[in-house]
């Protein structure tokens, strides 16, 4: 029989669906997810702790606060176990002995946590919106003075927060995809994405300091530092839309390009690391 | 027939370095194999012997530290050889979140397969191991002999040219193993070429064309069983009953020729032979109830 040979992306597609297949249908990842469903839900009972600030802005900070922690979670465990189960079963052996490059298993990967954390990213999002909603709503009713010109919480501004969450979680994945490609362990792999975690948070107070006082070769090693590990201050919108500020569709639009970018790079590493790997 | 050997090994040497000190530890020695076309290719061997590494060597999931290996004529490195390849890994698992049918239709979706052609292929790979009756059911419901089974399935399921099969009887009952014997002579009745490793020497014996024998990296031996075997071997003769006067006279006949041996042996059916026959009245019985 003589079969056509699939384009690459086929390939890639075919992999990437089983991955997320795969993700959806395993019990600790539904149990992330239906945590961050139930945080947000129980958002306005959590009202007291507001620490003074407006009742719409902590229900905006604590839903992406939420997002955020389960998110990185999910991204990191996901990518380290849905890669290390293969090996582990062994079932690479029987995939990588079709006619499939290395790298494209990588990317297949790659792109079937992401469409997981598409997923959770889009359902907290979605849920998000709807708790500001009926708040606000309410509110509207209880102190209309409050709302002279209409709704407060610019529901858009909110979509595109979820989504810059969505690419911060896109570098986490790619990042530690990397870290799964040359590593013998899926317990090295998970400490070494949560490690890269802590570093893209507080890499901003580092460079910060740097470029306020430190001699030339420490800025340079922070630039550099930077490089490496984006700041992941900047995917952060949830100030802004809280602040009734809207969102900056341009620095968005930039975060696009870079992630993108960022991951290609970052998984074609990755797929030049896993080539040398033996089985 | 193609003219192309379907598999080769030349000078293949792997060496493993375990341990902080990086102790070199030697897998294969200067392997050298060549598999033709439509044949039953048996490699045998104790454990360690390199069997399994051969194989690994032949799907590139290896590097060779010396030496080449090809698939058609294509170095094994590269993932185009592995195009007209079906493999079953030794103790095979599979993803056991899918079903039996939908693993199936994920391998042949690697493989290139898509359309009414990949629905078909699926459906006769899996007729052909006798899962229909499972393909819906998760595959981590599945037992042993029924993973073997189904790991046939995604092997097979592109019509691969060749498959390499490693320890495809392992841990499976006799009936089991016994049909799956028969569906490998079946495939090879159908020209494909087959790579097998196997404890099991006797169902080998009965199986392979030819057959390799490793022992620490290296081949023994080689060639077809019979020619392997007589070189060894001892003359048999199967006669009816003899009563006693006739078998004095062959003791005789035979003692004049030099021969000094006995001829008066039962002859008993193997136990694997008592246990298929076994199992297979029961279940007429259980029918014709």
């Amino acid at each position: 029989m003589t079969i056509d040979p699939l384009p690459c992306v086929s390939r890639v597609c075919v992999v990437a669906r089983n991955t997320a297949r795969e993700a959806l249908r395993q019990r600790l990842f539904q149990f992330i997810g239906l945590l961050g469903i139930l945080l947000i839900c129980g958002i306005q009972g959590l009202r007291g702790l507001n620490f003074g600030t407006s009742e719409l802005k902590f229900i905006a900070d604590f839903g992406f606060g939420a997002i955020a922690f389960f998110g990185s979670m999910l991204a990191i465990v996901a990518t380290s176990q849905l890669f290390f189960s293969e090996i582990e079963h062994r079932t690479v052996l029987t995939l990588l002995a079709r006619p499939i490059h290395r790298a494209e298993f990588v990317a297949g990967k790659f792109l079937g946590s992401l469409a997981l954390s598409a997923c959770f990213c889009a359902l907290l999002t979605g849920l998000l919106m709807a708790v500001l909603w009926f708040r606000e709503t309410a509110l509207m009713r209880t102190t209309a003075d409050a709302f002279d010109h209409g709704r407060a919480v610019d529901y858009v501004a909110v979509l595109g927060a979820g989504f810059a969450q969505w690419l911060k979680l896109a570098i986490l994945t790619a990042l530690t995809s990397f870290v799964a490609s040359y590593a013998r362990t899926q317990l090295f792999t998970t400490a070494a994405g949560f490690a890269i975690l802590a570093v893209c948070h507080l890499q901003f107070m580092v460079q910060a300091s740097a470029h306020s006082a430190a001699p030339v070769y420490l800025r340079s090693a922070v630039t550099a530092l930077s490089v490496l590990f984006p700041n992941f201050q900047l995917f952060d919108f949830s100030e802004s839309i809280a602040a009734g500020d809207g969102i900056a569709w341009f620095a968005i639009g930039r975060l696009t390009i870079f992630t993108a970018g960022y991951a290609i790079f970052t998984c074609s590493l990755a797929g030049i690391a896993f080539r040398r790997r033996e089985f | 027939m193609s003219a192309v050997p379907a598999v080769v090994l030349r000078d293949v040497t792997k060496d493993f370095f375990a341990g902080v000190r990086g102790v070199r530890l030697r897998a294969l020695d200067r392997l050298s194999l060549e598999i033709k076309p439509g044949e039953i290719f048996g490699l045998l061997g104790p454990n360690g012997s390199g069997k399994s590494t051969s194989i690994k060597i032949v799907l590139g999931f290896l590097a060779p530290t010396a030496g080449t290996a090809e698939i058609q004529g294509v170095s094994s490195a590269r993932p185009e050889a592995r195009a007209s390849v079906g493999y079953l890994p030794e103790s095979p698992d599979f993803y056991r979140f899918l079903s039996g049918r939908e693993l199936v239709t994920f391998y042949a979706r690697l493989s290139g397969l898509h359309g009414a052609r990949l629905k078909t292929r699926v459906e006769t790979a899996i007729e052909t191991v006798d899962m229909s009756f499972a393909a819906d059911r998760k595959v981590g419901s599945y037992s042993k002999g029924m993973l073997q089974r189904i790991g046939l399935a995604q092997a097979m399921v592109h019509d691969p040219e060749i498959l390499i099969l490693d320890e495809p009887t392992a841990g499976v009952d006799p009936m089991a193993a016994a049909s799956i014997v028969k569906l490998l002579l079946l495939l090879k009745a159908r020209g494909k070429t087959i790579v097998i490793t196997s404890h099991l020497l006797a169902e080998m014996d009965e199986l392979c064309d030819r057959v390799a024998i490793l022992h620490q990296g290296r081949v023994l031996a080689q060639g077809r069983p019979a020619e392997l075997t007589s070189r060894h071997g001892t003359s048999a003769l199967r006669v009816g009953p003899l009563i006693e006067s006739e078998r004095e006279e062959l003791d005789r006949w035979l003692l004049s020729r030099g021969h000094a041996t006995t001829i008066s042996e039962t002859i008993r059916p193997r136990i694997g032979e008592l246990f298929a026959d076994q199992i297979a009245a029961a279940t007429d019985e259980k029918k014709s109830r």
